[in-house]
């Protein structure tokens, strides 16, 4: 029996596919990329936009047209509103939430279909809440390279932005005991993977949730740190993403003090604005990220800094997004993920007026994108004639070259390279310098 | 680097509701089983009667030595929520996450410190669990409502340090919306200040501390969307 899924979203929700593919082909079934052939027909939907809900509601309507000539079984899973929950449930075989994968097997035999799995599972009906978290994460997951891996060590956020539903997706902090954490990296890094990235909503509030049974992210660092001074491997561990205020001396200390953290921090900003932070329920102010940016620049020096940043967000006025292009000119980072507003459905702000033009919201976004296109080029200049270690990840578009990054996630364009190289890490000398990327020869 | 707080212990409860108590016809006290959770004067908690999927979050009315929690409840129009909680029974059941924020004074030099506490409407709730939790509290609570009668259980605020603003009726200490009273009565710098309330009152409060120098680190927000 085949099976086809589609995963929108972020790196969470293909970290959580990686599972729900395991799952799957640990019942025998296989993966199809062809929707038309598949019996068993999944998505891992994604609620932090309108459009990525559209287009679940756009392909189940096509499969459901399917089931008149055939015999199909549909589901999904994922960020799901409440909302979309109870009008998926009319429309979709199962509904259940990633934490229920554990239980998956037992659902598809409802449907006459028995698997090994399926019949071993039924107690797993048992579980419930954190159980069954717990359950979900012990799955091995099918990643889907074999040197880069995801690992989710957290789901659900405790931190309410107004921009954002994944508090009503996902729900509160539930945080991975460290031990699996720890394993799942061990067996990765044994396996040749060279770069490990800690996924959580709010990776760095890892541990607050437990009552004191669980070490913090400073702590699950010191331990990554020192696990990778011991193994004397080479890798590079990174983590996404963090909240500003859970970003605190200790951690950044600890980045600087073992070699597999990698130098290289996203921390995002979202505005430079005060007024726009209290408005998007940010819990910090743009001096308190000063700080932290300054205690980074002293400890680590050659840290390379990402940020993520909304333009165009409700109410923002031509003098706070003026503020916001001041703050990345003073903070100079190495990249800005910019994104236009647009009301997520479930977040707060979506009842909020969205008064900003699509226009302006452009020319915000292109106005920021120039300013860092020209931060990045004067950073990248600096490599020039340098030599630095870079991971091979793959080839360019035009398939001419191989690509890769180095530890500050610059991405290296390898003029003289083989494909051979992809997985391994090399020494580049640095040649070619340009907005956000730079190019060099081995 | 000051973070605040450090963070509690998170739990997800169902409580029995023991009483709600009108303050207006429009506005309660809903008073449930603590169940041990324990907080933060300031912080809040996400609530929904047992069933229903629609959540929302609400700062803490009681103070932390209670032996139940209390949220500050208005209803309101076509709210689903608020008409809800305002139709709870005692012995229904609630079901509480938290709590959450961080909200709370900074408790180093806590006793030396002038505060001065802004809020309109409902926002006074963290307000009342702060002051009834630190009795020796050097403060000043400055209310924004529109009507005197909205001045929700002012008699346990001394009451010189309590100021009612009010701007559709002349029964408050002033006549006027707190930003009004904050023009004509400036802040000293050394005050540190928490305004809870509305988006706008915030915006427009905010930008006339900045004015009158008062530092950004000073100023410390929590917004009612």
């Amino acid at each position: 029996m085949k099976y086809h899924l589609i995963t929108l979203g972020c790196q969470m929700n293909i970290a959580d596919s990686e599972r729900v593919i395991t799952t799957l082909n640990e019942m025998g079934m296989e993966r199809t990329e062809n929707e038309e052939e598949a019996q068993i027909l999944g998505i891992v939907a994604c609620s932090v936009r309108q459009k990525a809900i559209n287009r679940v509601y756009s392909r189940i309507h096509k499969w459901n047209k399917w089931k008149d000539k055939k015999s199909l079984i549909t589901f999904v899973s994922g960020c799901i509103l409440p909302s979309d929950q109870e009008k998926f449930m009319k429309m979709f075989d199962m509904v259940f939430p990633m934490s229920q994968l554990p239980q998956f097997p037992e659902m598809i035999s409802q449907y006459g279909i028995v698997t090994q799995m399926g019949l071993h599972s039924q107690k797993e009906n048992q579980l419930s809440g954190n159980k069954l978290i717990k359950k979900f994460w012990k799955i091995t997951p099918q990643h889907s390279s074999t040197f880069e891996a995801f690992i989710p060590i957290q789901n659900g956020c405790d931190k309410f932005c107004t921009f954002c539903a994944v508090p009503y997706t996902r729900g509160r902090e539930i945080s991975r005991p460290s031990h699996e954490i720890l394993e799942e990296i061990n067996d990765l890094v044994n396996n040749g993977y060279k770069t490990i990235t800690l996924l959580g909503q709010n990776v760095n509030s890892y541990g607050l949730d437990k009552q004191g049974s669980e070490i913090t992210f400073p702590e699950l660092l010191r331990s990554i740190g020192e696990f990778g001074n011991t193994l004397q491997k080479e890798f590079w561990l990174y983590f996404t993403s963090p909240h500003p205020r859970d970003m605190t001396e200790e951690v950044i200390d600890i980045i600087a003090s073992y070699p597999v953290l990698a130098k290289m921090i996203h921390l995002p900003l979202q505005s430079g604005d005060d007024k726009v932070l209290i408005h998007m329920n940010r819990k910090h102010k743009l001096d308190e990220y000063r700080q932290i940016i300054h205690y980074i620049r002293r400890t680590i020096p050659q840290a390379t800094i990402y940020t993520d940043i909304i333009t165009g967000f409700s109410g923002e006025t031509n003098e706070q997004f003026l503020n916001t292009q001041k703050a990345l000119e003073e903070f100079k980072f190495n990249l800005a993920y910019i994104a236009q507003y647009s009301p997520r459905p479930g977040a707060v702000s979506s009842r909020w007026n969205d008064d900003i033009p699509y226009e302006v919201k452009k020319s915000r976004f292109h106005t920021l994108t120039g300013v860092m296109g020209k931060i990045s080029y004067d950073y990248n200049q600096t490599l020039l004639g340098k030599t630095t270690r870079v991971l091979v990840t793959g080839t360019d578009r035009k398939g001419e070259h191989v690509t890769g990054y180095n530890e500050g996630k610059i991405i290296v364009r390898l003029n003289n390279g083989s494909q051979d190289l992809i997985g391994k890490f090399v020494n580049v000398k640095v040649t070619e310098a340009s907005d956000f990327s730079v190019a060099g020869e081995l | 680097m000051e973070r605040g707080t450090e963070q509690l212990i998170i739990t997800k409860t169902f409580s029995e509701v023991i009483n709600i108590r009108f303050l207006t016809d429009s506005t309660f006290v809903l008073r449930f089983q603590r169940n041990g959770i324990e907080f933060q004067a300031g912080q809040y908690i996400v609530i929904n009667p047992a069933g229903n999927k629609q959540k929302r979050e609400y700062s803490i009315y009681s103070p932390i030595d209670a032996p139940y929690l209390e949220i500050l409840v208005k209803e309101v129009d076509n709210g689903f929520l608020s008409r809800k909680l305002k139709s709870l029974k005692p012995g229904d059941l609630l079901e509480t996450e938290g709590p959450f924020g961080y909200f709370v004074l900074n408790e180093d030099k806590i006793s030396l410190r002038q505060h001065l506490f802004i809020a309109t409407g409902t926002g006074i709730s963290p307000f009342h669990s702060i002051i009834l939790s630190n009795p020796n509290l050097n403060y000043t609570l400055l209310h924004g409502v529109r009507l005197g009668e909205e001045g929700y259980d002012k008699d346990i605020y001394t009451l010189e340090k309590y100021i009612q603003c009010t701007s559709k009726d002349k029964e408050g200490n002033f006549y006027g919306r707190v930003t009004d009273y904050l023009k004509t009565h400036p802040v000293d710098i050394d005050t540190w200040v928490y305004l809870c309330g509305n988006s706008s009152m915030i915006d427009d409060a905010y930008t006339i501390l900045e004015q009158q120098k008062v530092p950004s680190h000073h100023l410390h927000t929590e917004v009612y969307f």
